[in-house]
């Protein structure tokens, strides 16, 4: 780059569209997430998260109907799960995975981690890690910390200590950033190239910032423009060959004419050759291996000056 | 209890606040084009990356957010603006030459005008360091792109722009088309180009822009945006006006939207005698064409 500690967290320039490969030649890579949180704000899973009608319907007929028509389509998604709630979904995440959907983490209870210590995140890291272990009888490869509806951003909170975590614990991505729209590495620490593999997310393919955000009675309706935000983001990625990614939640995405809204943007997706569909582990894997960091990660050393009354 | 006297003298000092701020602004009454043009639009990028969110102490995914401009979307829109032939002004923050030089090299050679858009995205309170970040960031643009800046989008004080060598501002919007601002002092004047907010890409797709709150989200998708933009490029078209377009490259480098961009530059062209000058070529234009006719002009003449 220039590289510049607390400012940047990758190389000054994104791969080009010719540069990047596909498996088998495919022409794009679509990557789904179908996020199970309930949590409606920074403190993760609360009580009244779970105690309300809309609850029950995304962990009954939302989880359901979307099963149904990602399996129709023939689409694996990366299911997100907060070790809260992995024993709560456990016979339906059990039944996902069976089906070939990934199982990810998505917290310990999908909270703001940005102010604990980083023993008492570590403690939680690992904790989710065995919990979700257990429950899917594999261990999660990736992890994810989406935006809640309370969220100040609409961009996920992590601390400054969470991607060497999840470097240490072995996790092979991290499954929300926003510095470019593929895949691309988070560098920890400049001099060692010490990186952690991040998968873009972008909060105009999200489902929750357009079904009745921020919530439900109060907020405001605008399924439409987020099918046409899906649509001319994956018609341009398609045409680029990059990727596209999308985030729903079955609490809202499953509700009546939004899931015909879903029906129509996959039927106009498959009817597209060339489009390769991905889990998150299966796009990391892919990504790892056709463009390691030691090869794709174009790093600089800093050129920035400190000086009294400018920012350092 | 009510006093006549201090009442009167309230509407007093509202009026004298009113007429001095009005006297401020200058405005060029038979403003025309060289016979051919009936509209010039200028495409601006404010090129702050993950600067100003930085600036403000933002989460890392915040800051992340706005790497997408540097990393990604300032590309795109050199790609987008060179495969139409237009010149592009990007207002970028003097310290992005040392996060983005590549990009801001690609820019210049491409024959688009780098502008100052603040050292740090911000006007310093005291004077002095004020002045420091002025000198800073056109020294840095210089230095980086073998040109001196020649305008800002900013809120720094008329007499250091001046005394900088500044021709124009591109800021606020007192009227559609060029206009002349001075300082409270009458002195220091300074073309300015406006922008809008409503012709501004973060005020429809970015979220929690300027602070707004949740329930406050405005963001929404490209066709829409396309044509309200295209009505604003019609209603200025008919009457020969001006339009300035404000992207962010975090904002609008993102596909769906440099695609939108592409239609809407591709329908403006095809109207004859549409001008995508970069704003400094625009500036000149104005400044020789139409320049200021001294303090006071604005008030003799409209009142």
């Amino acid at each position: 780059m220039p590289w510049k500690d607390g400012y940047t967290i990758s190389d000054e320039k994104s791969l080009t569209d010719g540069e990047l490969r596909w498996p088998d030649g495919k022409r794009c890579c679509v990557a789904v997430t179908v996020d199970l949180s309930l949590a409606s704000g920074p403190r993760g899973v609360t009580v009244a998260d779970l105690q309300n009608s809309s609850a029950i319907f995304g962990l009954h007929e939302g989880i359901e109907h979307l099963r149904a028509l990602l399996e129709r389509f023939a689409i694996k998604a990366t299911v997100t799960v907060p070790a809260a709630m992995a024993n709560i979904l456990g016979p339906s995440i059990k039944a996902l995975h069976a089906a070939g959907h990934e199982i990810a983490a998505q917290g310990f209870k999908h909270e703001d981690v940005s102010e604990l210590s980083l023993e008492a995140e570590r403690e939680r890291l690992d904790l989710t890690t065995r919990i979700l272990t257990d429950v899917v009888g594999q261990r999660p490869e990736g992890w994810y910390s989406l935006p809640r509806p309370g969220d100040p951003f609409a961009v996920g909170t992590i601390s400054p200590n969470t991607m060497d975590l999840l470097i240490d614990a072995g996790y092979s991505y991290m499954g929300n950033g926003l510095s470019d729209d593929i895949p691309h590495y988070w560098v920890t620490d400049f001099e060692s190239r010490r990186a952690m593999l991040t998968l873009p997310y972008y909060y105009h393919f999200d489902d929750q910032f357009f079904l009745m955000f921020p919530a439900k009675g109060t907020g405001l309706e605008h399924a439409d423009a987020l099918f046409a935000n899906w649509v001319a983001e994956f018609d341009a990625q398609y045409k680029r060959g990059r990727y596209f990614n999308m985030t729903l939640h079955p609490h809202a995405v499953g509700w009546c004419n939004r899931l015909k809204l879903l029906e129509d943007f996959l039927e106009h997706m498959c009817a597209l050759p060339g489009v390769w569909n991905a889990t998150g582990a299966q796009v990391a894997r892919h990504w790892l291996e056709n463009h390691p960091a030691g090869e794709s990660l174009r790093l600089e050393a800093s050129v920035w000056r400190d000086y009294p009354g400018s920012l350092s | 209890m009510s006093d006549a006297g201090q009442l009167t003298r309230e509407i007093e000092t509202l009026e004298a606040a009113a007429k001095s701020y009005d006297a401020r602004y200058e405005f060029i009454a038979d403003f025309a084009y060289p016979e051919g043009t009936q509209i010039a639009v200028n495409f601006t990028c404010d090129f702050d990356a993950m600067l100003f969110r930085r600036f403000l102490n933002e989460t890392p995914m915040q800051l992340a957010q706005g790497e997408f401009g540097g990393r990604v979307g300032i590309w795109r829109l050199l790609d987008l603006f060179g495969s139409h032939d237009i010149k592009a002004t990007i207002f970028t923050p003097g310290r992005i030459c040392e996060l983005y030089p590549q990009a801001l090299v690609a820019a210049a050679k491409g024959g688009h005008e780098i502008a100052d858009h603040m050292w740090e995205h911000h006007v310093p309170k005291d004077l002095q360091l004020e002045h420091d970040h002025i000198v800073k960031s056109t020294r840095a643009i210089e230095s980086t792109v073998g040109k001196r800046p020649v305008g800002t989008r900013s809120r720094h004080t008329h007499s250091l722009l001046a005394e900088e060598g500044y021709i124009y501002n591109s800021h606020g919007s007192a009227a559609h088309g060029p206009h002349y601002i001075r300082d409270a002092d009458g002195e220091n004047c300074l073309l300015n180009l406006p922008f809008h907010y409503a012709i501004d890409d973060a005020m429809f797709y970015n979220f929690a822009w300027l602070s707004s709150e949740n329930a406050a989200q405005r963001i929404t998708d490209p066709d829409r945006v396309l044509e309200l933009w295209w009505a604003a490029f019609q209603q200025q078209y008919r009457q020969g006006g001006y339009l300035n377009i404000c992207l962010h490259p975090f904002v609008s480098g993102r596909a769906l939207r440099i695609e939108m961009l592409d239609r809407l530059i591709a329908r403006m062209k095809t109207l004859p005698g549409v001008w995508f000058p970069s704003c400094e070529e625009f500036a000149r234009y104005c400044l020789d064409a139409f320049p200021s006719r001294g303090p006071n002009s604005h008030t003799e003449e409209s009142r």
